[in-house]
């Protein structure tokens, strides 16, 4: 008896082994070599001073915003391919993978792992690709000349620069069917380090936490925390790098929610240059191809000035795109919006327009059925409701959008 | 069983051949682009067999292995040989990994030929939409077959495991047909989501990563340290359930 009960060690050692082996792996290596210590201000010089546009990686990005998920195992997601907002959406639920090539300012490759299915962006000098394999189709734009030394200013451009944001009004869903421009909603950690640093003022505080390790990195994670309790942002941590000070990781944390609203970080990064062929690109036989309109000339100069000046425009609100069509509408001629509170705690309302665009806007946004299963019916209106950002689109077709609580919206509503 | 699984590309090449132009976006994935190439035959009927008809197969094979023996009667006499149970074991378990070698590598090859034979042969697009020669290609459908191979081969432990607990093959073979599904559907629900990097099957769809320009080999990397995992334990489990079963019949 006491010889049978020997021959099953091995099979409760296996998996006791395996469970060492897993909780071994699950502590965080340390740092080997400390990085020297920083105050906040070395580290945002750092980060500030960083000019890294050669690399490849693996990003991820993980959203906990309480959006409906959607069935992540259907193979063919029919509507969400479609594009427009139910696309952006789709990337703002679970997780996604994706893998950055940068070789300069000029060349550049984005690939959105789906499952079965890739979505790339890829650009060489003027030339910029989109590609779908869902649908097997490409898209093809060439740059204006003008546009050829700035970095990364295309339209549904998922680079890395801060005023990105301005080219919205190219966004998606006003181009028509272009193959899927949704990628843009793939922020790098460096685009939403820009967005979050641009906002920072005396009504946040900055600190320096514990260095971290991302992708295999020593970095320093620079905490930004509103220092005002009526917004639903928690807290910020950007993880920079300590020997380039690019940004690695960006942590949001909402209030009330213990696991971070959102989160986009390399999990894996050479400095390399990638090999040149990345950046080949051509229409493969059989797909479906498109040429796009240039991007109109005057959005280009006013991108730079967009974030970090809250009091001239409306403050970006917007860090997870949810509201992307109302950042969209902010840039465009029309109405002023109106801007209630600051700081974090502001909330942006677009006044209905007399051409009735934003309650065309409004009409879409429920018309999509993801997202009017989203909308709550709340008094006055319906309220799209996310772990950090609120939008309330009233019944008289005023939009209010808020990193607040949504009673907050509701009383801007009503004074408005 | 290598014959039924041949015939799954052969009925997908002949339908489409058959039915007009399939539209971008329906049915499974790739199925769209079987007319413009006839590689994608192989492709699409080895995602088609990935969720039931390989585990079916492997479940039949690994249930089989010890059961089947038992049932017949014959388990007795080959232990009789001096040739011990842990070889006796060994062996059953090569002989269904091979099994899990065969399968894909069939679906692979049949859709090969039968794609060739009914639609053009060309450059194939991959999912990054890089192009890349037929040989390549070929290269990646050998890839596919390997990724789907390693994909298999905890299921043929866990069959294994199954077959040492009784003497009716087709008890074992259904029991482990039953797991991999049971564990298709825990690794569809959100509400588990810790638990599906545990699930052996989780990485079974990863395989479309090796078409992807550059290969992205994490997915297969994941999956083989998975397999190893499940091959590990259900393999120990195995072991000690079979030295210590009495071997009456």
């Amino acid at each position: 008896m006491n010889r049978a009960w020997k021959r099953w060690v091995p099979a409760a050692a296996v998996p006791a082994v395996i469970a060492a082996g897993v909780l071994a792996g699950s502590i965080p290596a340390r740092a080997g070599d400390p990085l020297p210590g920083k105050s906040p201000a070395g580290v945002l010089t750092l980060l500030g001073q960083h000019s890294t546009r050669t690399f490849s990686g693996t990003l991820e990005q993980v959203s906990e915003l309480g959006l409906p998920d959607l069935p992540a195992g259907a193979p063919s997601s029919g509507p969400v391919s479609a594009g427009g907002p139910a696309s952006i959406i789709e990337l703002l639920t679970g997780e996604h993978t994706a893998r950055i090539f940068m070789d300069g300012p000029a060349k550049m490759r984005v690939q959105v792992m789906d499952r079965l299915a890739e979505r790339d962006v890829i650009r060489r000098d003027h030339d910029v690709w989109f590609y779908n394999s869902k649908d097997n189709s490409a898209a093809h734009l060439t740059l204006p000349a003008f546009a050829s030394d700035l970095p990364l200013q295309v339209p549904g451009d998922p680079g890395a620069l801060p005023g990105r944001n301005g080219s919205g009004q190219n966004g998606p869903g006003r181009e028509g069917p272009v193959p899927d421009q949704s990628t843009q909603a793939f922020p790098t950690p460096d685009d939403l380090a820009a967005k979050f640093l641009a906002k920072v003022d005396s009504s946040t505080a900055v600190t320096v936490g514990p260095d971290v390790q991302v992708a295999g990195r020593a970095a320093y994670s620079l905490e930004l925390a509103p220092r005002t309790e009526g917004t639903l942002l928690a807290r910020v941590v950007i993880a920079v790098d300590g020997q380039t000070g690019m940004p690695l990781k960006v942590t949001v944390s909402a209030r009330g929610q213990a696991q971070p609203a959102f989160e986009a970080g390399f999990t894996s990064l050479s400095l390399a240059a990638p090999d040149d062929a990345m950046f080949n690109f051509a229409a493969p036989p059989g797909a479906t191809l498109k040429e796009l309109p240039v991007p109109p000339v005057p959005s280009v100069p006013s991108v730079p000035d967009l974030p970090g000046k809250p009091g001239m425009t409306a403050p970006d609100q917007d860090p997870d795109r949810v509201p992307g069509d109302a950042a969209e509408l902010r840039h465009r001629d029309g109405p002023t919006p109106t801007v209630t509170g600051e700081g974090w705690e502001t909330v942006v309302g677009f006044a209905a327009a007399p051409d009735g665009q934003e309650a065309q806007l409004a009409e879409t946004v429920l018309k999509d059925p993801l997202l009017s299963q989203a909308a709550v019916v709340v008094p006055g209106g319906r309220l799209l409701s996310t772990s950090l950002v609120n939008v309330l689109l009233t019944d008289d077709g005023r939009i209010f959008v808020g990193m607040v609580p949504a009673d907050r919206l509701q009383a801007a509503a009503g004074t408005a | 069983m290598l014959a039924a699984l041949a015939a799954i590309p052969v009925l997908i090449a002949v339908a489409v051949r058959l039915s007009s132009t399939v539209p971008p976006g329906r049915g499974p994935a790739f199925l769209d682009r079987i007319t413009q190439n006839g590689l994608f035959v192989a492709v699409t009927a080895m995602l088609v067999a990935v969720p039931l008809f390989l585990p079916l197969t492997i479940g039949v094979v690994a249930g089989d292995t010890i059961a089947g023996e038992a049932s017949l009667g014959t388990l007795r006499y080959l232990l009789v040989a001096p040739a011990g149970r842990v070889r006796l074991l060994l062996v059953k378990y090569a002989g269904a990994l091979a099994f899990c070698l065969a399968a894909p590598i069939t679906v692979a090859l049949a859709g090969a030929a039968i794609g060739a034979s009914l639609f053009p042969i060309g450059p194939v697009t991959l999912l990054s939409g890089d192009v890349v020669q037929p040989p390549e290609a070929a290269l990646r459908l050998v890839l596919i077959a390997a990724y789907l191979a390693v994909s298999l081969a905890g299921l043929s432990a866990i069959g294994l495991f199954l077959s040492t607990l009784t003497v009716v093959p087709v008890g074992a073979m259904a029991a482990t047909v039953v797991v991999s599904v049971a564990s298709q559907i825990a690794d569809q629900l959100p509400q588990l989501e810790w638990l599906h990097p545990w699930l052996f099957t989780h990485y079974w769809f990863g395989f479309a990563d090796v078409l992807r320009q550059p290969v992205l080999w994490d997915s297969f990397a994941s999956n083989a340290v998975l397999q190893a995992g499940y091959v590990a334990v259900f393999g120990a489990l195995a072991y000690a359930r079979f030295v210590t079963k009495d071997v009456l019949s």
